[in-house]
């Protein structure tokens, strides 16, 4: 944790793709993200964990679809029209994976500067603190930005 | 191709030529008297040189041209090929491929040291003198030794030129035998506007007026006698046996060229060829000779090399062209447009001859696999000092090309085990009443939509009760457990699982087969064990031809819609009232046969009423033979492997994904996985039911 604050602390500024999931925005690193989609049908997956249930085709891949909703305990709300999958890429034991994450909403493309950058509290919180990188102050709101990488093994 | 790296297709063709090299080698082994053999492996050789020279490999022809030269006594039948001798062979081949492969950390001291090795198996009985080649040709008749001379006629390929002879130099070298009239016959050269610069036009008419044996002329044109003809006649007289210089022989013999009744006019070349081959054929010539020729001459004119990048390429064009083409049947189907419907259907079918051709283009004879094991064999059966023979059969059958690369490994670490634990030591197998020599047997051979691809040796068989108490040594399994022989056996795949008392070089680590499973599993292939005790065990991998694209039939369980591989599909039946009637009886009557079944629906957790006409696939796992309850089946779609990612690793159920007309996703059912799953879930209710 700390390894990754001190990483993002050499840059001035970094570059996030604003989504909401539920009542909580969330900031995912714009460097991992490949693409953004309109919902597709989904394929359920019996048998896989909760927060893979499905997976989709993108351009003619089949990809896993996850659901950060359920790693942080948020209630699943029905597609709406502002509901989008982004797709992004992540390394898992040394590969690269194509995952697509399902978000209530996205916003906007936007920089986070890294004076914004609070401490996560060790209180407070029901979330696992290791999913979080760090939380960033951005407009008046705390956003949070996550670990793909552990959220997702 | 055109901007490869000349170095890079020298080393290609080498690695080819060290195959055939070691093919020959190894085979010589066991038949030294096989001339066509010596032959072989000094064609390679040769080519060796000769390429290496050409691409500045001066080390690798310098080296090839002792060994050559060491062989060469080989060739004349002076010496025969002993076992001793053939493993320095080898080693100098090894020593030839490393100069190619990684000339830096090749050291010239290993070299000499081979080739002292060589020359001193060569020249045990008597120095290296000058070969003669009269002394060497004792089955020709004293008639044909006597005659004053020969009379040739060369024709040559037109290609001949650009494969890079000479066909000058070749007759330079024949004039080297003795004094030579040689006349080149012009009559085939074309007009100058179809004139092809590169290619060869002239034949040569060639009197030669020396006593000197057949052989001797076949030398000469040994390495190009597939891209030629050569007639040869005896000279009934002497007509001018004085040396004189080329040209003026030349002159003097225009004039009687004209009139001569022999060959230049095509249609008189035939009869001369007849008698040409009804006189050597009862000589020295060896038959199988043209047959392999022919082989040649084919591969040669038929084979274009295709980097194997461009083949996955192509490959992956063809999967999604399928699953554009699905969706436009779909499309077509959906609609009323008749003429659309036809170029569908136009479309299906060059989409389905394409991916056959494609996959055709794919696949490789695993001859080329089984070719390295000889080595393997040789080497481990000198070190163990175990005489092994090792047969192979069924070298032609194909199979996907990355299969092959993938089986690899999986068959070293099977034959390993063979020879190490399977074969037991002489005094064992003396003791045994057996032969003293092991047999190991690889074998490959298609069956249905498999290949089965065999293991077999006649050692002393898995020792079961061994396995077993390793197995409760190690915790697998409760002291006293019932297990059948086959269930003890599996724990062989169980990772780190050895009963070899001691560690040797070779196995005994535990390491190997549980590998082995793996792999042949990734492959969406099966591997079974059978033994027999003091008789012999036999390994047999069951594996898929492809790896890309299989048959699939589609079904649709609740919402969902899922591929089972058609070739585990044995039959569609309706699951009739009376079937469902008792949810605690999940089993069918089949002509007789009691068949279970699983609910598909359960299994994958569907919501929604089911269909009222539920439909069961019968399918068949090795012996068993399950039935799957489906809402509906859809039908046969040519399904696209795309795997899983990393994320559902942990989802045995599935082994991969689709891509269906819609767009849509649609996961494979991996039915043997399906089938464990569903036992294991039987026995774990029974064991909490017991408890």
């Amino acid at each position: 944790m700390n390894d990754s604050l001190a990483g993002e602390r050499q840059a001035d500024a970094m570059q996030v793709v604003m989504i909401g999931l539920g009542e909580e925005k969330f900031a995912l690193d714009a460097g991992l993200v490949r693409e953004i989609i309109d919902p597709v049908p989904v394929t359920k997956v019996a048998g896989a964990r909760a927060f893979v249930p499905s997976v989709i085709n993108v351009r003619g891949n089949v990809i896993p679809l996850a659901d950060l909703r359920i790693r942080f305990g948020m209630p699943q709300l029905e597609d709406s029209a502002d509901t989008r999958i982004v797709v992004i890429e992540l390394e898992l034991d040394g590969e690269p994976v194509l995952v697509g994450v399902t978000a209530d909403k996205v916003y906007e493309v936007t920089e986070i500067s890294q004076t914004d950058v609070q401490q996560t509290p060790r209180v407070g919180m029901h979330w696992k603190p290791e999913f979080i990188r760090f939380i960033a102050k951005w407009r008046e709101e705390f956003v949070i930005v996550p670990n793909m990488e552990r959220i997702l093994n | 191709m055109s901007a490869m790296d000349p170095t890079e297709v020298f080393r290609q063709e080498a690695s080819e030529l060290f195959e055939v090299l070691e093919g020959a080698l190894l085979d010589l082994g066991q038949r030294p008297d096989d001339r066509e053999l010596v032959d072989s492996a000094f064609r390679a050789l040769h080519t060796i040189k000769g390429s290496g020279a050409m691409f500045g490999f001066d080390k690798v022809a310098s080296f090839t041209h002792e060994f050559e030269t060491a062989f060469d006594r080989v060739r004349k039948g002076e010496i025969k090929p002993t076992q001793e001798l053939i493993s320095v062979a080898l080693a100098a081949k090894d020593y030839i491929r490393a100069l190619i492969e990684d000339p830096q950390s090749t050291d010239d001291i290993i070299g000499e040291a081979i080739l002292d090795d060589l020359k001193r198996f060569v020249s045990a009985d008597q120095p290296v003198a000058a070969v003669m080649e009269i002394a060497e040709a004792p089955p020709l008749a004293p008639a044909v030794t006597k005659q004053a001379g020969w009379h040739l006629y060369l024709e040559f390929e037109t290609h001949i030129l650009r494969n890079g002879s000479n066909p000058l130099d070749l007759l330079e070298d024949l004039c080297k035998l003795g004094p030579c009239f040689v006349v080149p016959v012009t009559d085939g050269v074309p007009f100058l506007d179809e004139m092809e610069p590169e290619d060869c036009y002239l034949k040569w008419d060639v009197k030669l007026h020396a006593a000197c044996d057949k052989d001797a002329i076949d030398d000469v044109f040994m390495f190009v006698q597939d891209e030629m003809k050569l007639t040869l006649s005896p000279l009934e007289h002497v007509e001018a046996p004085a040396p004189a210089p080329l040209f003026q022989l030349l002159d003097e013999e225009l004039a009687p060229v004209a009139e001569m009744p022999a060959p230049p006019v095509e249609a008189a070349a035939a009869p001369v060829a007849e008698q040409a081959v009804a006189k050597t054929e009862p000589k020295s010539e060896s038959k199988p000779e043209p047959k392999l020729e022919a082989k040649r001459d084919d591969r040669g004119i038929a084979t274009v090399r295709v980097q194997a990048e461009r083949l996955d390429e192509l490959m992956d064009r063809v999967g999604e062209l399928v699953i554009a083409q699905a969706r436009l049947t779909q499309l077509a189907a959906s609609g009323s447009d008749l003429s659309i419907k036809m170029i569908a259907e136009e479309i299906e079918r060059l989409a389905s001859s394409l991916r056959d051709t494609t996959m055709g283009a794919r696949m490789v004879p695993i001859g080329s696999l089984f070719g390295r094991f000889r080595r393997l064999v040789h080497d481990l059966s000198r070190d163990l000092s175990k005489p092994v023979e090792f047969v192979t059969s069924g070298e032609d059958t194909e199979l996907d090309k990355t299969m092959i690369e993938c089986l690899a490994d999986p068959l070293v670490h099977l034959i390993r085990n063979a020879v190490d634990h399977g074969i037991e030591d002489t005094a064992t197998r003396a003791a045994n009443g057996k032969t003293e020599q092991g047999r190991i047997e690889l074998a490959a051979v298609h069956s249905g939509a498999q290949v089965l691809v065999t293991v077999k040796d006649n050692g002393g068989g898995l020792n079961t009760a061994r396995i077993r108490a390793k197995a409760e040594e190690q915790g697998l399994i409760a002291t006293g457990a019932v297990l059948t022989d086959h269930e003890v056996h599996q724990f062989l795949f169980h990772p780190g699982f050895s009963t070899a008392q001691t560690i040797s070089a070779l196995s005994g680590r535990g390491v190997g087969m549980d590998v082995v499973k793996r792999t042949i599993e990734n492959m969406r292939g099966s591997i079974d064990l059978s033994t027999r005790p003091g008789q012999g065990t036999t390994v047999t991998l069951r594996l898929p031809l492809t790896l890309a694209i299989i048959e699939g039939l589609l079904i649709r369980v609740g919402e969902g819609r899922y591929i089972i591989p058609l070739s585990a599909v044995e039959e569609c039946i309706e699951l009739t009232a009376e079937d469902e009637r008792s949810r605690g009886r999940n089993f069918l009557n089949v002509r007789g046969n009691l068949v279970p079944f699983l609910r598909l629906r359960e299994i994958m957790t569907a919501s929604g009423t089911p269909d009222r006409h539920q439909k069961t696939i019968i399918i068949s796992t090795g012996e068993t033979h399950v039935g799957l309850v489906a809402d509906q089946i859809i039908g046969n779609h040519q399904t696209v492997i795309k795997s899983l990612s990393k994320l559902h690793s942990d989802v045995t159920m599935f082994s991969g994904a689709t891509i269906l007309g819609d767009g849509t996703a649609a996961l494979i059912l991996d039915v043997a996985q399906l089938v464990a799953l569903a036992q294991s879930k039987v026995e774990k209710q029974h064991i909490s039911e017991a408890a």
